[in-house]
């Protein structure tokens, strides 16, 4: 998978996403009431987010989801490989983001639906990386 | 007697009948003056058979198939369909994903392109018909018109693999759906789309969807085998594969 392109301060790579998310957020709610295009969300569990921080092992900028692996390090200092599904890169490339949002290596606290049985996954919803920059993933509705 | 007779006709006959008007797109020379449909559109409101307006109203084979199916996903027999497996939606629902579909004009054909699952649907405006017994398929056969500014499309031969948009929703091999495709604003596409089943349904349902145009996005590739990590099973027990190769 292709790496970073560019050497633009984080800050600046971040700008136009950011600003592609608040565009997209306008539009979420009219996403929300539709039908969701790939698969239903019985696996997660929508009523809980959780809060995860970790570091990027990779980001698999791939349809129908992309995937944000990070390693979270547990209270006893163990690490757990989580991994994130978010909306496809067709529908979040035309919303600011790239495949190169997220690195190996990069720092983040993330906000997810965790799935139900328990496993290491959920659904994105935002990360906020070490500048304090934020991306959306718009929860789960339209482009699942 | 003749009256009724008279209607009987119409009735039968109305899906058929092209009541053309205006430039049919046969040469290029006549596409040029048919309505600018380019640009890619995203469905903004509307969202195909589940969104709004009146329910579909099912025979009582149809509306039992309909409970049996609520009746499972309650008992949590059913987590998923089969778009989770990479299944495409077929028609009516594969027109209103979250995805932007592109229409363009040939002479004597119409296609559309539809970004989610890859899919595309050609819609012959050369003035023949339906095939008398058509193949089953996920999008159907599609012949179509103009009536002025209208693009008047029929679809007939489809699959009973798909349903109406709502998994529990299925219908018969005679569906036939009908859309009527019109610039409601300069950069707004209005679909209304009528569904009827003489099997499935007691009478036909319409729905509207509107699409914003998008003339700076370009199609992006859709391959949903890619990284499918979404299953659901024969059971209908849905998961997430999370298996993971360092590299």
């Amino acid at each position: 998978m292709m790496r970073r392109t560019t050497n633009r301060p984080r800050s600046l790579r971040h700008f136009t996403m950011v600003l592609g998310s608040v565009v997209g957020m306008l539009a979420l709610a009219a996403w929300t009431s539709r039908a969701e295009a790939h698969h239903s969300f019985s696996v997660f569990d929508m009523q809980t987010n959780k809060d995860l921080e970790g570091e990027v092992i990779e980001f698999q900028w791939t349809n129908p989801h992309t995937f944000l692996w990070i390693n979270v390090t547990n209270a006893d200092g163990s690490k757990t490989r989580w991994g994130l599904e978010g909306m496809s890169p067709n529908f979040l490339g035309r919303r600011g983001w790239t495949k190169n949002t997220f690195e190996p290596g990069d720092k983040v606290k993330v906000v997810v639906w965790p799935l139900k049985s328990g496993e290491p996954g959920g659904t994105l919803q935002k990360a906020t990386f070490e500048d304090g920059t934020q991306v959306v993933n718009f929860g789960g509705s339209g482009g699942g | 007697m003749l009256r009724h007779v008279w209607f009987i006709a119409v009735f039968a006959a109305a899906p058929l009948a092209a009541q053309k008007s205006g430039p049919q797109g046969d040469t290029w020379e006549n596409i040029a003056k048919l309505p600018d449909f380019s640009g890619l559109w995203e469905v903004t409101r509307g969202g195909g058979p589940r969104g709004g307006g009146e329910p579909p109203a099912f025979t009582p084979e149809y509306a039992a198939k309909l409970a049996e199916f609520q009746a499972a996903t309650q008992r949590g027999e059913i987590e998923d369909g089969p778009t989770a497996n990479c299944v495409p939606n077929g028609m009516p629902a594969i027109m209103t994903q979250p995805y932007p579909i592109e229409i363009l004009f040939t002479p004597g054909k119409v296609t559309i392109l539809i970004e989610a699952y890859a899919q595309w649907r050609q819609i012959f405006t050369d003035g023949r018909v339906h095939p008398e017994d058509p193949d089953l398929t996920f999008n159907g056969h599609s012949t179509g018109h103009w009536e002025g500014d209208t693009l008047v499309v029929d679809t007939v031969g489809f699959t009973t693999d798909t349903s109406l948009g709502n998994q529990g929703q299925r219908h018969s091999e005679k569906m036939r759906i009908v859309e009527r495709f019109r610039l409601a604003e300069p950069d707004r596409l209005e679909v209304v789309t009528t569904i009827s089943d003489p099997e499935a349904l007691t009478k036909p349902f319409t729905r509207t969807a509107a699409y914003g145009r998008h003339r700076d996005w370009n199609l992006a590739e859709y391959v949903c085998q890619q990284n499918n990590r979404n299953f659901t099973t024969d059971d209908g027990k849905s998961g997430i594969d999370l298996s993971f190769e360092e590299k």
